[in-house]
């Protein structure tokens, strides 16, 4: 399952970002390192805080540390939706 | 991807970057020291200029644990100025031609003797006259938020300031522990993302105000001149003229004064596209750099001279040789090396 994309962490970076201008972040992006897309840490922290909230789901700490491109951490982000599928069925 | 700087035919004119605290790590640079000459040379004119701390600053400096913590002032200060210098001097070795430099906080210092304002002597002894001082102002420290400075203003009290706009997003705020956590905490609760920079004082914040007292007549004391390259200055947004070299209190006021890096980059850059190099550990100028809008419509360029993480010294060595390469690219002429002073020859390529 992939309930979280590409095109949804670019959106949110974008807004992170508060880019006025429309950043071009080609497919080719998603495998290159955070930062040599001009996400410092700071960003990337950003990033993961409104991710947590728009998905209300919870991060590992670890993941700004390892996943240092955006494929990496659209990964990390479905492992996370995924692992917390049961408990909310279980609540629900 | 296409090679920086090359769209035109004309290479694009090279400036230097040198950070400030932050940017410090264990054993930064180190992997460079006894493989790259200039490198090793300036660093060792370094500690014979520290005199009696000289030793202890090489020792932690090396050491995979050191003594002193490396985010104290008495090691990141110096350190950071040693290697940002070193480096910068090493990029001159291997032919770089910059025509501008930028320097964050303790970076302008690196930068301004680059540039031949300061003997490295003097600055060194400059430079630890600084940190004496500090080490004895009231402690503190800095929080980066991810946030505008407008955004920030509200949450400002007391002795708790803007020291530094590292980008139209990035704040960072300084001051005593205690207001300032008390910022952070209001901040984070109005859903702003804050993170403490690794420093034990409250740089860029009037609480070292009292402390920098007599700093001025020590920069009156040394030999001044002007910059063989134009330095730009990140407290006024705009290269450093006669009167600021003039100036003992605007050295003197430096780790008081807020750091103006954003707004200094954009004057930089207002003025011509550049390749911005960034000669310091850990990337951090060059992730702001990158932030930019010349840099992001792929018109200036960021290389960095060194790996983004602390790492292996082969892996310092192996992102110097990366960074060449990419500025060879970029249509600088690189000159092959180290070696020149007679160890083996490596090849670059």
């Amino acid at each position: 399952m992939s309930a979280f994309t590409l095109e949804d962490l670019f959106t949110i970076m974008r807004e992170c970002a508060g880019e006025e201008e429309s950043v071009d972040l080609a497919d080719t992006a998603a495998l290159q390192e955070f930062a040599e897309l001009g996400y410092d840490s700071l960003a990337l922290m950003e990033a993961l805080s409104r991710v947590e909230r728009a998905y209300d789901v919870e991060l590992p700490e670890e993941t700004l540390g390892e996943a240092l491109t955006p494929a990496a951490f659209v990964d990390a982000v479905n492992a996370a939706l995924a692992a917390r599928t049961p408990a909310v069925e279980a609540a629900g | 991807m296409t090679p920086a700087g090359t769209r035109t035919g004309q290479p694009l004119p090279v400036a230097l970057l040198l950070p400030g605290q932050g940017a410090q790590h264990v054993r930064m640079a180190a992997g460079l020291y006894g493989h790259e000459p200039a490198f090793s040379a300036a660093m060792d004119e370094f500690f014979d200029a520290a005199g009696a701390e000289g030793d202890a600053l090489r020792r932690d400096w090396l050491a995979e644990r050191p003594r002193t913590d490396m985010d104290h002032v008495t090691r990141s200060q110096p350190l950071l100025f040693a290697v940002g210098h070193a480096l910068g001097r090493t990029a001159l070795d291997r032919g770089l031609r910059p025509t501008a430099l930028l320097g964050h906080s303790i970076g302008e210092m690196a930068a301004a003797t680059l540039a031949g304002v300061f003997r490295l002597p003097d600055a060194t002894g400059l430079v630890l006259d600084r940190v004496r001082r500090l080490a004895g102002a009231p402690p503190g420290g800095m929080l980066a938020v991810a946030a505008s400075t407008a955004e920030v203003a509200p949450y400002l009290r007391g002795q708790v300031v803007v020291g530094a706009v590292n980008t139209p997003r990035q704040t960072v705020l300084a001051g005593p522990d205690e207001p300032l956590e008390a910022a952070g905490r209001a901040l984070r609760e109005a859903g702003f993302v804050c993170r403490r920079v690794p420093s034990l004082s409250p740089f860029h914040s009037p609480v070292l105000e009292p402390a920098c007292r007599g700093a001025a007549e020590r920069f009156a004391a040394v030999e001044r001149h002007l910059p063989s390259v134009p330095v730009h200055s990140a407290y006024t947004a705009a290269p450093l003229t006669r009167s600021d070299i003039d100036d003992p209190g605007f050295w003197a006021g430096q780790p008081v004064a807020p750091v103006l890096f954003w707004p200094a980059l954009e004057a930089l850059l207002a003025g011509g596209d550049h390749l911005l190099v960034d000669v310091g550990p850990g990337q951090g100028l060059s992730a702001v750099a990158r932030r930019h809008p010349a840099v992001r419509r792929g018109t200036s360029a960021v290389v960095s001279l060194l790996p983004p993480r602390p790492g292996a010294p082969e892996a310092d060595r192996a992102g110097l040789d990366a960074a060449l390469r990419r500025l060879e690219a970029a249509g600088h002429p690189v000159v092959r090396g180290p070696g020149r002073t007679g160890a083996p020859e490596h090849s670059v390529a």
